[in-house]
């Protein structure tokens, strides 16, 4: 499939996003995690990168960070290029790592907080406060005695603590149970309402963060193949109820990203990628009656561009 | 005021909750000059980016329903008329969705009113003394 990268959202060099990079690439010897991906994330975007997993989505948050080098490709975060301003780029960013390992065993998360409060002028100690007692952080436990959960609730008051204007987050709700999860999200909404922020979500979960996304970035394999503002992405990926004469062809280019039918009624429905009219002049040139088109929801939609296998 | 969006229906959000503020106010449980949730409560509450909710907020004010009363919030306009403007919006949005869901089905806007009158009928609703969404509708 090629890819659907919105010109909306891919003009330019990118000028006014937070996070934008080019060709940014990362091989592990002979593995490519990521190839040639051009991230466009709007200034004050909440994205959801959305992607199986080893798709690339944590490779593409550390080489963000410059945790990692690239392979190649450049990375800018705020304009400056994270390979070379590594850690002016990680003072602005609120980062939440894939793996639930905090560092720093030894210590009690109130120690840990209190330490990453002086690493940070812009630490919020009222914040803080508010935010470890919203999550039930365990302050007096000791960091290599957290669970999972407990270890992401830490890390999650640490990105949003200091109020970074960049947060980067790799599946913030995993290891979370329902209620944490939404009571997460909601902080999340708060934050975004108190101060502009640039948010880089991961997930594979999309419909636990779909209401707070407006861009929609896809990886598949390592390479970027749909990047596009929330409502364009229900726009271009639509079902399509259609009625076929007998022995009927679909034309041959037709992205078809899912369908089911019904032999006796030689009715289909398919979910399409393109552009509604042109997508219904080509299926009716075909000899095919479109008999409604109806848009998805974001989930659907965005599932539609994942490979069927692991769409779940 | 409560809000529910549903989230296996394609509308945009901000649309979603366009419609809830109107249905608070048509069913009553939302009086002219009463205030609104603040955009950061409604999006904690609702679990969407706050943006989404300011965007709602601000077509409502751009169609006078609501109006920002500078330090203190959003309110409603002391002068909507829910009988009216919100309670034909509302059946439009409907009326649209029914519509579509006719054509669907293979059905004509004819056959789904008549059909909608008779079920009316039967379940005993008083036929209505100020139609509000007639005049001009014939498919």
């Amino acid at each position: 499939m090629s890819p659907i990268i919105s010109e909306r959202a891919g003009a330019g060099a990118g000028a006014d996003c937070a996070v934008s990079t080019h060709g940014l690439t990362k091989r592990y010897d002979r593995d490519v995690a990521l190839d040639s991906v051009d991230l466009r994330v709007p200034d004050c975007a909440v994205y959801i990168l959305l992607g199986a997993n080893g798709a690339g989505k944590s490779t593409a948050l550390k080489l963000l960070m410059n945790l990692e080098p690239a392979s190649g490709g450049t990375a800018r975060v705020f304009g400056l290029d994270a390979a070379q301003h590594g850690p002016e780029v990680r003072a602005q960013t609120g980062y939440v790592p894939e793996r639930h390992d905090a560092g720093y065993t030894w210590m009690t998360c109130g120690q840990l907080l209190r330490h990453a409060s002086v690493y940070y002028p812009a630490w919020d100690h009222a914040y803080a406060a508010r935010l470890s007692d919203a999550l039930e952080l365990k302050l007096e436990r000791k960091l290599g005695r957290l669970s999972k959960g407990d270890t992401r609730r830490v890390q999650l008051t640490l990105a949003l603590a200091h109020r970074p204007p960049l947060l980067l987050l790799d599946e913030p709700t995993d290891g979370l149970d329902p209620v944490v999860r939404k009571r997460v999200l909601a902080l999340l909404a708060e934050h975004l309402a108190d101060r502009p922020t640039t948010v880089l979500i991961t997930t594979h979960h999309v419909h636990e963060v779909e209401s707070l996304a407006d861009h929609i970035g896809v990886l598949r394999a390592g390479r970027l193949v749909a990047q596009m503002a929330r409502d364009e992405l229900q726009r271009t990926v639509q079902r399509y109820r259609i009625e076929l004469p007998d022995g009927w062809e679909a034309p041959r280019d037709l992205v078809v990203a899912a369908s089911r039918s019904s032999r006796a009624t030689r009715e289909v429905q398919w979910t399409v990628v393109g552009d509604e009219r042109e997508v219904t002049d080509r299926l009716t040139t075909a000899g095919a009656r479109v008999r409604d088109v109806s848009s998805l929801p974001l989930e659907e939609a965005a599932l539609a561009l994942l490979p069927v296998e692991t769409s779940r | 005021m409560l809000v529910n969006l549903d989230a296996s229906d394609a509308r945009p959000l901000y649309l979603q909750i366009m419609d809830e503020v109107r249905r608070a106010l048509v069913v009553g449980t939302l009086k002219p000059e009463d205030p609104v949730p603040s955009v950061r409560e409604l999006a904690a509450e609702l679990v969407v980016n706050p943006r989404t909710v300011l965007q709602a907020y601000r077509e409502l004010e751009h169609e006078g329903v609501l109006y920002v009363r500078r330090g203190q919030g959003t309110f409603v306009a002391p002068d909507v008329q829910p009988s009216s403007g919100e309670q034909r919006a509302l059946a439009l949005g409907v009326a649209r969705r029914a519509l579509l869901e006719a054509r669907r089905n293979g059905l004509g806007a004819e056959e789904l009113v008549t059909m909608i009158r008779e079920l009316a009928a039967h379940e005993g609703e008083p036929a209505s003394p100020t139609p509000v969404a007639t005049g001009g509708t014939n498919a």
